[in-house]
């Protein structure tokens, strides 16, 4: 077993950190106070392919590996949390799904803009009455001679308020008047497709999560994904590649918030020494540190599993788990240790508070990924 | 800055493992420069560089950038080299690959030493032409020409194939790299190992030894700065002024000021 990083993971994680640091850091602070999605970066982001990780070359991607995929994801929101969002909900919930599911065509007609970045993906699922429970999804689709008209409402789509091209989580009735879920392919063109509000949120804030309105939306019957009523299997697969990505995202936000305490604990000095010094603090670095290299090797786990085709449902669930109760321990310590300061917006630590607890909710709580992880192992044979 | 660098005092070499397989900053602008010509015109660009195993990474990076080609020269008989012998070395190589028209495309200075000596040593080992702190470089009907700025001169110079330039750190700002490079550059890395016995150097070479520079030390250069405050009557404060400053100030203006001049006034 090696625990060193390849060359090529290495050198991904420097080209990913140096175009942050260069092109999104100077900006992070603004953004989040303006709740600005930042068109500009991502013009500059486009033809570096980061908005077609892992989709094919073929398809006009980079072809990455899920562990490449996981360090840029981790890289970028080390520097912008909302960034990171953007691009691992585009990559894993609004690519992925198309490119498992979806006929030659669909991947044809869809996924090239995706991953050149024109058009950004999103994912819905959660609705008023529907989050945890994906049974309870109301948004309903009528199947008429030649499309699915489609009308419900969906909120907290993340990207909703940018995004291209959607897949929407949708009840239809089957001939015998049964309930199947399916997932549609909806362009924001779409006649009765509508974006919502923009939601008032703690954080992830230059992130535009809104609502999305279905009212006698036409969706062409091409546009079905993978086939009627796979709906369920779609969503599920689908989360548990996000699952990495929100992982990779919640360790990101725990890096640098690490990484601030130990500059801050460095120079910040309190009864004429620095806070380094002093054990309490030292104790809170090393759980930290230890809680962020966990972390990390439960994320690399499931990414590497995914790589070589093995189920990986219990593990994402597992990283998604610790790497976000992680995020949030962590920044929440970085404020501590940063004291008046870190409730200040004059320090990042602030912002990385409150972006690290959603972490825990969106793409499976906690609690849903504590179901997904006990299902796992009660489903292996004793 | 080269104090920023890792580095052992003991030595007086780079401690090469901790600085991480950095492209240099210099050599990317170098590399970029040549990315810029092959845009234009037919090119095949060949990255080398010396050092150790872990030297590979910034070859796999010029050629997720778009190089065509990377050459590791590298043995433990090679560690330590100085300038001289690094420029000896690399030469040594250029020679067995390149007849006929090449263009050398340097850094001016690496990160590591700041000499910006392996360039213009480089070329008087290969007996060619060289150009230092180009600005632009373009080839045209196989002549170099390129646009410099020093010495508060512009000039635009020509020069025959084979050449060598050592490209400004001012110009060329290098580009990122894109993530599909990065993939493409591993999935066939075409990187060649060359020790020393395949550059036919002599069997009881060593570098660390034979280096003719010894460094004693590195360290910033310390601004003599410092904030002084006259006091006392106008007139004295000026008087003092102009004796203990005069001739500062002076050369600052490039005007011979004739101090105590107000006094007779």
């Amino acid at each position: 077993m090696d625990f060193n990083p390849c060359m090529k993971h290495q050198l991904i994680r420097k080209t990913v950190r140096e175009f942050a640091e260069n092109e999104i850091k100077p900006h992070v602070s603004l953004l989040d106070k303006e709740s600005r999605f930042p068109w500009e970066i991502v013009e500059r982001m486009k033809p570096l392919n980061f908005f077609g990780l892992q989709v094919p070359k073929e398809y006009g991607g980079a072809g990455l590996d899920t562990i490449s995929y996981a360090i840029t994801i981790e890289e970028l929101s080390r520097v912008s949390a909302a960034m990171g969002l953007c691009v691992t909900v585009h990559n894993s919930v609004g690519i992925f799904p198309i490119l498992q599911f979806g006929t030659d065509e669909q991947k044809k007609r869809f996924v090239p803009a995706m991953a050149r970045g024109d058009r950004i993906g999103a994912f819905c699922l959660t609705e008023a009455n529907a989050g945890s429970d994906a049974g309870g999804v109301e948004t309903h689709a009528v199947e008429t001679q030649d499309a699915f008209v489609l009308n419900g409402t969906k909120i907290f789509v993340t990207n909703g308020g940018v995004c291209g091209t959607v897949l929407v989580f949708a009840v239809s009735e089957t001939r015998d008047k049964k309930k199947q879920a399916s997932v549609f392919i909806v362009e924001k063109e779409c006649p009765g497709f509508c974006v919502g509000e923009i939601e008032d949120l703690c954080g992830m804030r230059a992130n535009p999560v809104s609502s999305l309105f279905f009212e006698d939306c036409r969706v062409p019957k091409t546009n079905v994904l993978g086939q009627l009523g796979q709906g369920m299997k779609i969503g599920l697969t689908a989360l548990d590649t996000g699952r990495i990505g929100i992982a990779a995202q919640a360790l990101g936000i725990a890096q640098a918030a690490f990484e601030s305490s130990v500059s801050y604990a460095r120079e910040r000095q309190q009864f004429n020494t620095p806070l380094s010094k002093f054990q309490t603090i030292q104790n809170y670095l090393a759980e930290m540190a230890t809680k962020i290299d966990a972390s990390r090797l439960l994320l690399y786990r499931a990414a590497a599993f995914k790589d070589s085709r093995r189920p990986f449902s219990g593990e994402a669930s597992m990283a998604k788990l610790h790497c976000s109760a992680t995020a949030k321990d962590v920044t929440d310590l970085a404020v501590q240790i940063h004291g008046g300061y870190g409730y200040s917006k004059e320090y990042d630590v602030e912002r990385y508070f409150r972006d690290a607890k959603v972490t825990q909710i969106y793409e499976g709580t906690s609690e849903v990924q504590k179901m997904v992880i006990a299902r796992t192992i009660l489903s292996q044979p004793s | 800055m080269v104090s920023e660098l890792p580095w052992d005092s003991r030595t007086g070499t780079l401690k090469r493992d901790l600085a991480q397989g950095m492209m240099d900053p210099a050599s990317r602008r170098a590399l970029e420069a040549a990315l810029q010509i092959k845009e234009t015109q037919p090119a095949y660009i060949c990255a080398i560089t010396m050092g150790p195993a872990m030297a590979r990474e910034i070859l796999h990076q010029a050629m997720a950038l778009g190089a065509d080609e990377g050459v590791l020269l590298s043995d433990r008989r090679m560690a330590g080299a100085d300038t001289f012998l690094t420029s000896h070395i690399l030469a040594r190589f250029i020679q067995k690959e390149c007849q006929g028209e090449y263009l050398v495309m340097c850094g001016t200075q690496t990160s590591d030493s700041e000499t910006a000596q392996v360039g213009p040593q480089l070329s008087e080992e290969l007996n060619i032409p060289a150009i230092t702190y180009a600005g632009h470089v373009e080839i045209k009907d196989r002549v170099v020409e390129v646009h410099r700025h020093v010495d508060e001169f512009f000039e635009i110079l020509n020069m025959d194939l084979p050449g060598l330039v050592t490209i400004d750190l001012s110009a060329y700002k290098p580009r990122y790299l894109a993530l599909e490079g990065v993939e493409k550059a591993f999935e066939n890395p075409d990187i060649r190992h060359i020790d020393a016995r395949q550059l036919g150097l002599d069997a009881d070479f060593n570098a660390l030894k034979d280096s003719p520079t010894r460094i004693m030390d590195v360290y910033s250069p310390t601004a003599q700065k410092e904030n002084r405050v006259l006091k006392g009557a106008v007139k004295k404060v000026v008087d003092q002024l102009f004796d203990d400053y005069g001739k500062v100030i002076s050369s600052a203006m490039g005007k011979d000021l004739k101090t105590h001049e107000h006094d007779e006034a």
